[in-house]
């Protein structure tokens, strides 16, 4: 597996405007979620730069995948620390997070603002429709690449377990969530 | 409410979720059915939000702090979404080697999917407040299907979802059929 404390050699290492530049271009403008900003970042980072090298990308990735909240931001921030230490991470997490929030602020002082106007309520009835369709079909992204062989079971067991505590039992999510950690130390190991 | 406790309660979703979404169940219960500063059509303008503009799907946190304190609120979500990246460090020191652990793995497999499970229980509500006549029904029904079927960019689904209701509703196809 690749080490990220060996970080990015002296003569590669990027200054962190440059760094900042590639993550707020690349980090913020590329629609389709995390997994498509993390292709094109590799791209930038890995092919065209090569200020990482493909093993570290794929710790980084990897990482990412494991760490709590949103993927992609923790996937930049092992990426910044591989490439400057800890000034890198703060840096490219920053760049790669501020401006798309503002684009969401702004969007949602928009949404705020059509309140009382009637077709852009009609208009976003629609797409409010067509997000709780996202929400569902996010439950299959989010369960589909356990869903193979034995695992099947387990997929099923676990995520029905979840849903009947706290839809029927009435038990908040947080603690459904530590339940599950506890529950997942003792089942047996999940197979590749 | 008060913005170190939204910031804290926002945390709790993102700390405890390994996905975008994954965090909404938590921050349901909590903003929604705990607090009361939040609604669920909120909630699903915020996912509707996040998935019309570019980056990650848990953008949708920093919506949620605008709709609950403004601007002061959206930073707060900012924070809340952006604090756990820095969990990647230490993780590079101490689990980076264990990943492979079977008890690592089956821990983090298992959080995984009950989030799945928990999200499913989270659409409940979202539906009920979002599908109130045939026409946002058959949106939400078609919609699901091109997403588990097809690869079209959810920005499309949402455009496209938001130009029926709206030309429906300007037909008057949403008086007839209620009517």
């Amino acid at each position: 597996m690749a080490d990220l404390t060996n970080k990015c050699p002296l003569q590669a290492r990027p200054g962190l405007g440059r760094m900042a530049w590639v993550f707020v271009r690349y980090g913020n403008f590329t629609l389709g979620g995390g997994s498509a900003t993390a292709a094109i970042l590799r791209r930038a980072l890995v092919e065209k730069r090569h200020w990482l090298t493909d093993e570290q990308f794929t710790l980084c990735f990897a990482l990412g995948r494991i760490t709590p909240g949103t993927n992609l931001l923790a996937f930049c921030a092992g990426s910044g620390w591989a490439l400057r230490g800890m000034r890198g991470a703060i840096t490219s997490l920053l760049a790669a997070s501020i401006p798309c929030s503002i684009f969401v602020i702004a969007l949602t002082a928009l949404f705020s603002y059509w309140r009382d106007n009637h077709l852009a309520q009609e208009a976003i009835q629609g797409a409010i429709a067509a997000a709780v369709a996202i929400t569902v079909k996010t439950c299959w992204t989010i369960a589909k690449p356990h869903f193979k062989g034995q695992g099947r079971l387990r997929v099923v067991l676990v995520s029905a377990a979840a849903f009947l505590l706290y839809v029927v039992a009435g038990i908040p999510a947080i603690e459904v969530l530590l339940l599950a950690g506890v529950v997942g130390a003792f089942l047996p190991a999940p197979r590749a | 409410m008060n913005i170190f406790l939204l910031y804290l309660v926002l945390l709790k979703g993102t700390m405890t979720a390994f996905a975008g979404l994954a965090s909404l169940p938590v921050i349901q219960d909590a903003l929604v059915f705990h607090y009361h500063v939040l609604t669920d059509k909120q909630l699903n303008e915020a996912v509707v939000i996040t998935r019309s503009t570019p980056g990650p799907v848990g953008l949708y946190i920093v919506s949620v702090g605008y709709f609950v304190a403004g601007v002061p609120g959206a930073i707060a979500g900012w924070a809340a979404m952006s604090t756990p990246a820095l969990l990647i460090i230490p993780l590079v020191h101490f689990v980076g080697r264990r990943m492979e652990h079977p008890r690592v793995k089956g821990v983090l497999q298992t959080e995984v999917i009950a989030s799945a499970g928990l999200l499913l229980a989270a659409a409940i509500p979202l539906a009920h407040d979002a599908l109130t006549d045939p026409v946002t029904i058959g949106i939400a029904v078609v919609s699901l299907v091109l997403l588990l079927v097809t690869e079209i960019d959810t920005l499309w689904i949402i455009l496209g979802a938001a130009g029926i209701s709206l030309s429906a509703s300007s037909i008057g196809v949403l008086s007839q059929i209620s009517g």
